[in-house]
């Protein structure tokens, strides 16, 4: 599996490295590449001598999990196409501050809309960053049968609640997307204690308390949504090894995929988490997602994670305030009483 | 090694007191924080779930699967017996019960609330790290951060408050406010408002036990502050971990049944 860090990508353009050095570890790749550039970052220690991790690190929005086709290999932006990100941001932060809507404006999510978190304008061009197309690799003819099976994403069908998807039932983002950054709620906590890390997620609330002690995972029949985590540290990056996962979520661009769309994994999921603190304030977070039922070749996204001390982590109860669903179903036999009383 | 007389003798009565030193006032390990070490995972063992005050058995409300849904019964963790219910609050909480299968918010997968959470049949870890502690319960997913810090006002009423902790000695005394008065105590409809407040203490008595105390206080409900008090367990199986209880799917049918397309 390759190690490419965000820090590397930078390599990767000031010079032209070769392929063999992209299995080497970064810190020895910044050493040959840019001796200058790379001061060697020691995470501070838990009391107990783990690499301390814990904060508040909020995800960012505003990287797509696709990279354009027309990109191709380039991983970061350039300064035009940067530009132009900043403007759309600015612009949905704009929109966002419009206290009242205009009258023949129809119904959403606002305004007003104060409660978005539409995240600082990075370079980063796809938080897909191997393959190195940043695209997702092919599905398997398996995989494909089954999507074609499902119906494609939701439009407006509500039979019953299988209908929609996870989040909108608000059942879960899956391990990861619950990281995969969106429009609002995006905290991520993470506490330590001896012999476990905790990843705390703000949005639908999740807790993944990761062992740290090299246990087996639990048995085969077992499956969960988050999966079971056990963790261990490799020098000062966290390795989580996640198996016994559900077939039931979706890894989209929210986090979570509509029906019938790409991005089902199956049981066989194993995901493989790296998470590095590279400074005090950022932690590069790192997805390894191998599940050779649903995709051809493993694929990996990196979102790097800044610390927000002051960030707000709210209860997010998502289920117990879910007017949306029921409404969802509610209209559409109102619709179909309709249909009936006009035939 | 060679003992002294005096040595030995201090010894032998060292040995003599400990004993008695432990059964009077056990020392728990320290934690990285420096106080007394709750990390674990914990769960009640009783039936104050089903109903905190006194309950003989009954066949519950779901007839349909027989003994396996029938109510133990089980004896009143409260301090005194009963909940000193004001009036109109006794009435509100007869509703509840009468109403108990599709009301319970446990019945529906929400939020537990506090008290309620500590003794659900389920476990729960408390993860005591040194920028705070986490409760991470099984059910539901539900958790709740405790601030050990300065402490902090609540701000929007939530399902598991606003948790401010401190320690007075080797006690965890969280304080609760914010709750939104949703939850209930129980599945015999027990209930608070948004006015509950709830300070709960956690003393580690031994190696595999908890003490839980929690006193209720909420004027519009109660005519006085009660207590309830129990144990808690250590799960000490060597593969002891939170498995999953996402109950949303559970309740699907019970909450939004009425809308499926027929």
């Amino acid at each position: 599996m390759q190690t490419v860090m965000i820090m590397k990508r930078r390599f990767l353009f000031a010079i032209a490295v070769a392929p063999v050095l992209l299995l080497a570890p970064v810190p020895g790749l910044a050493q040959q590449a840019a001796p200058a550039a790379a001061k060697k970052y020691t995470p501070p220690k838990t009391p107990w001598g783990d690499p301390d991790l814990q904060g508040i690190w909020p995800g960012n929005m505003g990287v797509p999990m696709q990279r354009p086709k027309t990109m191709g290999e380039r991983t970061e932006l350039t300064e035009e196409e940067y530009a132009k990100r900043v403007d759309q941001a600015q612009k949905a932060s704009a929109a966002d501050a419009v206290e009242v809507a205009p009258s023949d404006q129809r119904i959403g999510i606002g305004p007003p809309s104060y409660w978005t978190e539409r995240g600082k304008p990075t370079r980063q061009a796809s938080l897909i960053i191997d393959p190195p197309d940043g695209r997702l690799p092919p599905m398997t003819p398996e995989a494909k049968a089954i999507q074609a099976k499902t119906p494609a994403a939701w439009g407006g069908k509500a039979n019953w609640v299988d209908d929609v998807n996870l989040y909108y039932r608000c059942v879960t983002r899956g391990a990861l997307g619950s990281i995969i950054p969106v429009v609002y709620n995006n905290g991520n906590q993470i506490l330590q204690a001896p012999g476990y890390v905790v990843i705390r997620n703000e949005m639908i609330h999740e807790s993944r308390v990761i062992p740290l002690d090299r246990r087996p995972h639990v048995g085969s029949a077992i499956h969960e949504y988050l999966g079971d985590s056990r963790g261990h540290w490799e020098g000062n990056t966290l390795v989580i090894e996640t198996t016994n996962f559900t077939d039931k979520t979706s890894i989209g661009s929210n986090g979570v995929a509509y029906n019938g769309e790409g991005g089902r994994n199956s049981e066989a999921l194993r995901l493989i988490e790296r998470l590095t603190r590279v400074d005090d304030n950022t932690i590069n977070y790192q997805a390894t997602v191998d599940d050779p039922q649903t995709w051809t070749k493993p694929w990996t996204i990196l979102i790097p994670l800044k610390r927000d001390d002051k960030y707000q982590f709210l209860e997010y109860a998502c289920h117990e305030g879910n007017y949306a669903l029921k409404d969802i179903l509610a209209g559409a036999r109102a619709q179909e009483a309709e249909g009936k009383g006009s035939k | 090694m060679r003992f002294s007389s005096i040595n030995l003798m201090a010894v032998a009565l060292f040995l003599l007191a400990v004993p008695t030193v432990q059964a009077q006032a056990y020392r728990a390990p320290r934690a990285a924080d420096g106080h007394a070490d709750l990390n674990g995972i914990w769960e009640a063992l009783n039936t104050a779930n089903w109903d905190l005050e006194d309950h003989s058995p009954t066949p519950g409300t779901m007839w349909e699967t027989g003994a396996i849904g029938a109510e133990p019964a089980g004896q009143s963790v409260i301090e005194g017996g009963t909940i000193p219910y004001l009036p109109a609050a006794l009435e509100k909480k007869k509703a509840n019960f009468a109403n108990r299968r599709t009301n319970d918010p446990e019945a529906k997968c929400y939020m537990p609330g506090i008290p309620r959470a500590n003794y659900m049949p389920y476990p729960f870890q408390i993860v005591q790290s040194p920028k705070g502690i986490l409760f991470v319960y099984e059910y539901a997913s539900s958790n709740r951060f405790v601030n050990m810090g300065k402490p902090q006002e609540a701000g929007s009423d939530t399902w598991m408050g606003t948790n401010n902790g401190r320690w007075e000695g080797d006690t965890l005394v969280i304080d609760v406010t914010g709750l939104n008065g949703l939850a209930w105590f129980d599945r015999a409809g027990d209930f608070g408002s948004d006015n509950l407040h709830v300070v709960e203490r956690f003393t580690r008595t031994d190696r595999d036990h908890l003490q839980y105390e929690a006193t209720i206080e909420d004027p519009k409900t109660f005519s006085r502050p009660w207590k309830i008090s129990m144990p808690l367990y250590r799960r000490v199986e060597k593969n002891a971990q939170l498995l999953e209880f996402k109950c949303v799917e559970f309740a699907e049918e019970l909450l939004y049944g009425q809308y499926k397309k027929k």
